[in-house]
């Protein structure tokens, strides 16, 4: 199995991603644009709802990342909401606030997209880069260590990637080495309960096809005999 | 109990991270804006997580219908969090798996199957709103 780990400190963003405005639209289009083109090897992103919908590991984002969030409009959903879950952040944006009256034209949905949109969407971007070289130039550090046992959501940070060997073709899964990790502190040992949870963790991670299941089960259980040294 | 022939709220996880979340957030706008229009409307999933009175009100009055990107199922967790009743909870990731060999896109932009795949979705919820509305559907 080969793993590659980043442990590069990155600031994290986190869009509202509001659904009833076009603003927040353009906060998530925003961020994508920032974590693709603008700054993709200085930020991550974790999705809003996690820090209630998951564990201690995602609230600790904003305490192992120097976060900024960029929020659609003056309520302030993903600061308040990661303020409360997860500690203060590093630099709070608001859309409307930026864009102020060229928001009004914009669109809810990517099918309705326009230049304008477009237009929002570079200057609400451009604005998080810039705060992103701020924070990296301040030499901007997280409060706690990165803890890379945390049960987190792949798209929350770069994850160690590993190969298994399914069907005699080599397969890139996300997480691996978490995953092992994982079944290796609850005690699980190589065999068919192994191959099952195992299979359940890598699922999250990487698609796999239902027909495949059993080869991928095989395949992930024979990558942790090895993990395990057996 | 009592008859709830009233407005379903479609909640989208959105989730930034990956396609799966824009085929959600965009299944939400087909539903809400062009194939169950008037009978289904959009709250914000963010405004729920702060714990926003008046949609933490809304969520409670209403049915909803969830569409999460992945199995970690947020919208659905989040909205049963707020004592709010679950009409159907769709996934993505599970329709993608009936589409193998699918490319849906990226994070940003749908592809021609990404649009496809949200259609089916949306679709789906459509029928869900219908059926509730009609009235064939009593809230426990």
């Amino acid at each position: 199995m080969t793993v590659e780990t980043d442990k590069t400190i990155k600031v994290g963003i986190i869009s509202c991603s509001g659904e009833e405005l076009a603003v927040g639209t353009i906060s998530r289009s925003a961020v994508r644009r920032v974590l693709e083109v603008l700054r993709p090897h200085d930020a991550v992103t974790l999705c809003l709802p996690l820090f209630l919908a998951g564990n201690e590991g995602e609230r600790n984002f904003a305490r192992t990342h120097p976060t900024i969030t960029v929020d659609g409009c003056d309520k302030q959903c993903a600061r308040f909401g990661t303020e409360r879950h997860g500690g203060p952040v590093a630099r709070s944006l608001v859309v409307s606030e930026i864009l102020a009256d060229r928001s009004t034209a914009c669109s809810r949905s990517l099918r309705g997209r326009t230049q304008t949109d477009e237009d929002a969407t570079a200057i609400v971007a451009a604005r998080i880069a810039g705060e992103i070289d701020s924070l990296m130039s301040d030499g901007a550090r997280p409060e706690l260590e990165e803890d890379l046992s945390a049960d987190v959501c792949a798209c929350m940070k770069s994850v160690a990637t590993g190969a298994v060997i399914v069907k005699g073709r080599s397969v890139e899964i996300p997480a691996l080495a978490y995953i092992f990790s994982d079944c290796a502190r609850q005690g699980l040992q190589p065999g068919d309960a192994a191959g099952s949870a195992l299979l359940e963790k890598a699922k999250v991670f990487h698609y796999i096809p239902p027909e495949e299941e059993d080869d991928y089960a095989a395949a992930l259980n024979e990558a942790y005999r090895e993990y395990l040294g057996g | 109990m009592k008859n709830r022939q009233d407005t379903v709220l479609v909640i989208p996880c959105s989730g930034v991270g990956k396609v799966h979340g824009l085929v959600s957030r965009e299944a939400a706008y087909l539903a809400a804006e062009e194939l169950a229009l008037g009978k289904t409307d959009i709250v914000c999933l963010a405004l729920l997580v702060k714990g926003d009175e008046e949609t933490l009100a809304k969520v409670q009055a209403h049915p909803c219908i969830t569409i999460d990107g992945c199995g970690k199922a947020c919208a659905q967790k989040n909205v049963e969090i707020a004592g709010g009743e679950v009409a159907t909870a769709f996934q993505v990731a599970k329709t993608l798996s009936r589409h193998r060999g699918t490319q849906p896109g990226t994070g940003s932009e749908l592809t021609e199957d990404g649009w496809l795949v949200a259609r089916e979705i949306a679709e789906a919820v459509a029928d869900e709103a219908e059926r509730r509305a009609g009235g064939n559907e009593v809230a426990r």
